[in-house]
């Protein structure tokens, strides 16, 4: 009878060890829809959508708050690839929102520019670099195009460059690549 | 942890033609000065003079003493060409004039 008990205790502990050690081991990260939603969208933070940034803007697709076509730089290969995601259907882009054109990046007019800082506390990436009283100068890798730096600045000495299709500067339509950089990304 | 901890920095300038983000592991207790001189950048840009060129991190003026934390991006900035007095001098002047015209603000561009 004793034998019987510890012998279904010990069983028992190691079970429920070995359990407790696998949920441990083998937790998978829950990836909610949100982050694969902000996967999608082009990271160009530059708020046309109606929110703050791209990932608030996922927040908003995934409560069912905001449509899936209303984000212009994005456009119809960010809708359908969020229409297949979410199993919804793919519709047009909504205009009221813009509409899609080219990559463009900004520049500054090193002549004007009177390093007042206004730009970097606009840019959302972080692509502008400098301080007060010293140059700025936009970083172009990193520049989204978004321009919101624009109506911040006192002399108006950011201008809108449009960028060629270039064998540096091509890449293949988004979401692939935003995929792959955004898992770059979590790799880090 | 250990006391060596060592963490990721960025090390940045920028021109108009050409803009360089170095990514740098440095050690805990690596000054602003130790990383600019460790990424190399002084050599591939021979015009950057540190006694000259101000240094700060993310957007803020910084000493070159200042001990870097992690995810910090240091950065060597420029001098302006424009004169910011100058500058707002002329635009007071601008914004007198359309004051005047009927067209009001935004009468520029």
């Amino acid at each position: 009878m004793l034998t019987a008990i510890l012998v279904m205790t010990t069983l028992a502990v190691l079970f429920g060890l070995l359990l407790g050690f696998a949920a441990a081991r083998f937790k998978v990260e829950g990836d909610p829809v949100v982050d694969q939603i902000d996967a999608l969208l082009p990271q160009t933070q530059c708020g046309q959508c109606g929110y703050a940034g791209c990932h608030p803007y996922a927040e908003a697709i995934a409560k069912g708050e905001a449509d899936i076509n209303q984000c212009p730089p994005g456009g119809e290969t960010v809708i359908r690839a969020l229409a297949e995601l979410l199993g919804r259907e793919a519709k047009p882009l909504n205009a009221e929102h813009g509409e899609p054109k080219g990559k463009t990046v900004v520049e500054i007019d090193e002549q004007a520019c009177i390093g007042c800082t206004l730009c970097i506390q606009a840019c959302p990436v972080d692509a502008i670099l400098g301080a007060a009283k010293q140059m700025h100068t936009v970083i172009r890798e990193e520049c989204t195009g978004c321009n919101l730096c624009i109506p911040p600045c006192p002399v108006d000495c950011i201008h809108i460059v449009p960028v060629e299709e270039e064998i540096d500067t091509w890449c293949w339509p988004e979401p692939e690549t935003v995929l792959e950089y955004s898992s770059l990304e979590k790799q880090k | 942890m250990a006391n060596r901890q060592k963490f990721q920095v960025e090390v940045a300038y920028a021109r108009p033609d050409v803009q360089v983000i170095i990514p740098l592991e440095v050690e805990a207790g690596t000054t602003l000065a130790e990383a600019i001189h460790v990424s190399g950048i002084l050599e591939q840009f021979p015009e950057i003079d540190l006694a000259k060129n101000k240094v700060g991190i993310f957007g803020k003026l910084a000493k070159p003493e200042t001990v870097l934390r992690e995810k910090d991006r240091v950065e060597i900035y420029r001098p302006l060409i424009a004169d910011p007095k100058e500058s707002r001098r002329k635009r007071a002047a601008k914004k007198e004039k359309s004051v005047q015209a009927p067209a009001g603000r935004g009468a520029e561009s």
